[in-house]
């Protein structure tokens, strides 16, 4: 019964893969991170997509790259290099990390075509910064306008409204599950997610309505493992989530760019529709690529409490650094709340191996020791 | 670092340098004692500039990973820092100063004195990742300390507008404010405007310095980029343009007298990406073949020409511009000023430093690669190694893609 909720997610998700029925979200807007204002690339009349690198081989994109750059945006190359994404009209990337701020460049040089921008995003939340985050928001739109675009107030208007339902949806079925009353795994919320981010907002949000509807009544089966959160930029292979599951975990609450993350908060209040844009991305539940650990830990610590998790499990793209850079303090701030934490870092076949496998079952062991 | 790592410097005024490198440190420490406000910031920026005209003494924690680098400090470093948590995968400037803020600064006889507690941090919102959470770091460790936290747009150089301009100038009155409200000292404009003034007189005699280095014999390789030193820590300083005077009058008089770094210079090369400074003797190793390392990409980045009339604009400017003349947000730039240079510089191959401990940097070198041999038929060699971790670098590796590749080089010239 589930499965058959599930499978129009899974559907749209295979369907973009095959890069079938593309002029459902034609013209598109490919981009990296979820800093991206998407809203407004929605107003100007495209779709954004967010380009992802999956588990696989990279063979092409080390003409390109050096080896010791996280898989993501290895394989995303890859991808393109591969013509996967030559249906895109270009590249619109809200300034994260280094790696993605040198892979926009480099894709435009190796793949060309369209437009290539880099929203420069303030990390600060005064009057200035504010200013100056709308005007690198109208160069955005005046390339997006230039490209054929069409963008106006009331359009952005009407995209914030979309994507506020389509986080609110999301959000509700995750405070479900914090109470452990949503008969969805962790995996089956990464891949309503997953489809989001390859399908036209208006079809994606029909999509977790009828889900919505379907789930009032459904309850959880309840499970006695030991209830874990996990943390990291993207998880693109169900494998690891499997791995923890299977060996003795029950993952409560993730903090992860492809999950739960990018969904906080699900709006903002503000005069204007650009003031309210401008006022969600700053209030972001952060991204260590744009924050200090510290920032990132009551958040963290709220999911923790609110979702009943007792351990933390990392799960690192190789070469991460600024996931990297944030686990000391992480770590001890953890430690000190009694709460154990195990660090996983995995390349791009995203395989986690026997080794990993008995470290999970070492950690739930000590866990629930 | 043993004498062989150490690179043979042939300027008189290289050797000058150590006196400068002590009083600079020296002087941090002084400011300390003397209750003058020390300011640890990150480089390549203009609130140097402001520093000297505030008497605020600018502390700089990326240059002290050379130092230590130098003397020898960094496995010690890395081992307390590693201890911590700090994986290898990070950037060795990060896992260097945290490891030494938290390590060796605890204790007496560091050398040079060591580095001063700051009173304020300039911790940087833009830039690279590793460097902001170096500042993130830093904080942790130094609670009393005030902090500014800096905000900078991360534009490509060609595509910077007055919207970015505009706000690095907000961002930088709002740090002079902070400095007024922190310590107490007003900014004279009169006196920044000399500071400027003094910061592009240095800027002028770098890019006359790095002009010599045109002449067929070059009159000094890369193994002398120690005087770097003055472009990183003392820009705005009449001590600075001192100098490189004396620097810039030694390197005319050898270039005009034909004096070469070597005697029969054969290959002259390009250095992409920072040096490794824990074994700045490899750039002699080119020598053996005729091979000289004639110019480099990083040592341009210190040189970003000011208007004194609008000193606070051309601050923001050069703030806006450093970063990204290096580094992977301005690939296309970074490109063109790579082929202007070898073009300029009559190079004959390029070594690009594919460096693990700085991403920034080695992301493009692959674009500029390709450019090189397609536009100019520049050959390169690609060397995989590290800034600071020794453990990242081979030897053998080293010599045997170097020496395949001055063979080659020699090879196309007919020697």
């Amino acid at each position: 019964m589930l499965e058959n909720l599930i499978q129009p997610f899974e559907a749209a998700i295979n369907q973009f893969k095959k890069r079938d029925q593309l002029e459902k979200v034609l013209p598109a807007i490919g981009y990296f991170c979820t800093y991206t204002p998407i809203e407004v690339i929605h107003a100007a009349g495209f779709t954004p997509i967010r380009i992802t690198g999956d588990a696989g081989a990279v063979e092409k994109a080390y003409a390109h790259m050096p080896d010791f750059i996280c898989p993501f945006m290895k394989r995303a190359l890859e991808k393109a290099l591969n013509g996967k994404y030559d249906f895109l009209s270009g590249v619109v990337q809200g300034y994260s990390c280094d790696a993605a701020c040198g892979a926009v460049n480099i894709w435009r040089d190796a793949i060309g075509g369209g437009i290539y921008h880099t929203l420069p995003l303030p990390y600060n939340s005064n009057p200035e910064a504010r200013a100056f985050y709308k005007s690198a928001l109208n160069e955005v739109v005046e390339k997006l306008n230039a490209l054929g675009g069409s963008f106006s107030e009331s359009k952005l208007d009407s995209s914030l409204g979309l994507y506020t339902e389509i986080r609110n949806i999301l959000l509700d079925f995750y405070e479900r599950s914090f109470k452990g009353d949503l008969p969805l795994s962790t995996q089956q919320m990464l891949t309503l997610i997953e489809a989001g981010a390859v399908s036209s907002p208006e079809a994606y949000l029909d999509m977790l309505k009828a889900l919505k509807t379907h789930l009032r009544n459904a309850n959880a089966e309840k499970k006695q493992d030991i209830p874990v959160m996990i943390s990291g930029s993207l998880v693109e292979d169900p494998t690891i989530i499997e791995m923890i599951e299977s060996s003795g975990g029950r993952i409560v609450a993730d903090d992860l760019c492809n999950g739960y993350r990018q969904l906080v908060p699900a709006a903002a209040d503000g005069g204007s529709p650009v003031d309210r844009l401008i006022n969600r991305y700053i209030q972001r539940m952060p991204c260590p690529a744009r924050s200090r650990a510290e920032d990132r830990l009551a958040p963290l610590i709220e999911l923790m409490q609110k979702s009943g998790a007792k351990a933390m499990i990392l799960i690192i793209q190789k070469f991460c650094t600024p996931h990297l850079s944030d686990y000391p303090s992480l770590l001890k701030a953890f430690k000190e709340k009694g709460w154990p934490v195990l660090l996983l870092e995995l390349d791009e076949s995203w395989q986690p191996g026997g080794q990993i496998k008995t470290r999970l079952e070492s950690f739930f062991e000590m866990v629930g020791a | 670092m043993t004498e062989e790592r150490k690179s043979k410097k042939r300027l008189k005024t290289s050797k000058e340098l150590n006196r400068l490198v002590t009083e600079y440190y020296l002087n941090c420490q002084t400011a300390k004692a003397e209750g003058r406000p020390v300011a640890w910031m990150p480089p390549m920026n203009g609130v140097i500039e402001l520093c000297y005209a505030m008497d605020v003494q600018p502390v700089f924690p990326e240059n002290w990973s050379p130092v230590c680098a130098a003397f020898g400090l960094t496995p010690q470093n890395f081992k307390v820092s590693e201890d911590m948590g700090y994986s290898r995968d990070i950037c060795g400037y990060l896992r260097n100063i945290i490891g030494y803020v938290n390590g060796l600064m605890n204790e007496k006889d560091t050398p040079l004195g060591g580095l001063p507690e700051p009173d304020i941090l300039f911790t940087p919102g833009g830039g690279c990742v590793p460097v902001m959470k170096i500042f993130h770091a830093l904080e942790r460790r130094f609670p009393k300390a005030a902090v500014f936290s800096a905000d900078l747009p991360q534009v490509a150089i060609e595509d910077i507008n007055d919207t970015h301009i505009d706000y690095a100038i907000a961002e930088s009155e709002r740090l002079i404010n902070f400095v007024t409200e922190t310590t107490g000292r007003r900014l004279d404009m009169d006196r920044l405007r000399e500071t400027v003034v003094l910061s592009d007189q240095a800027c002028a005699l770098w890019d006359e310095i790095m002009s010599f280095r045109r002449y067929i014999p070059v009159p000094f390789s890369a193994a002398e980029m120690g005087i770097m030193f003055v472009m990183v820590t003392l820009q705005g300083t009449q001590k600075a343009v001192d100098y490189l005077t004396r620097v810039r009058d030694e390197v005319r008089q050898k270039a005009e007298s034909g004096s070469g770094v070597i005697e029969n210079e054969k290959l002259r090369l390009f250095w992409d990406n920072i040096p490794l400074w824990y074994n700045m003797g490899l750039f002699n190793y080119f020598e053996a073949a005729g091979g000289v390392v004639v110019a480099e990409t990083y040592s341009a980045a210190w040189s970003i020409r000011m208007d004194p009339q609008n000193p606070i604009r051309s601050l923001a400017l050069k703030s806006l511009k450093s970063y990204p003349l290096v580094s992977c947000v301005s690939i296309n730039k970074r490109k063109e000023m790579v082929l202007n240079a070898c073009r300029e510089y009559a190079i004959d191959g390029v070594i690009f430093h594919r460096n693990k401990s700085c991403i920034p940097i080695t992301l493009g070198q692959m674009e500029i690669k390709r450019a090189l041999e397609e536009e100019l038929n520049i050959p390169s060699v690609i060397i995989d190694a590290d800034h600071m971790d020794e453990r990242n670098f081979s030897m053998a590796q080293f010599q045997t893609r170097v020496d395949a590749f001055m063979e080659m080089l020699a090879d196309r010239k007919g020697y």
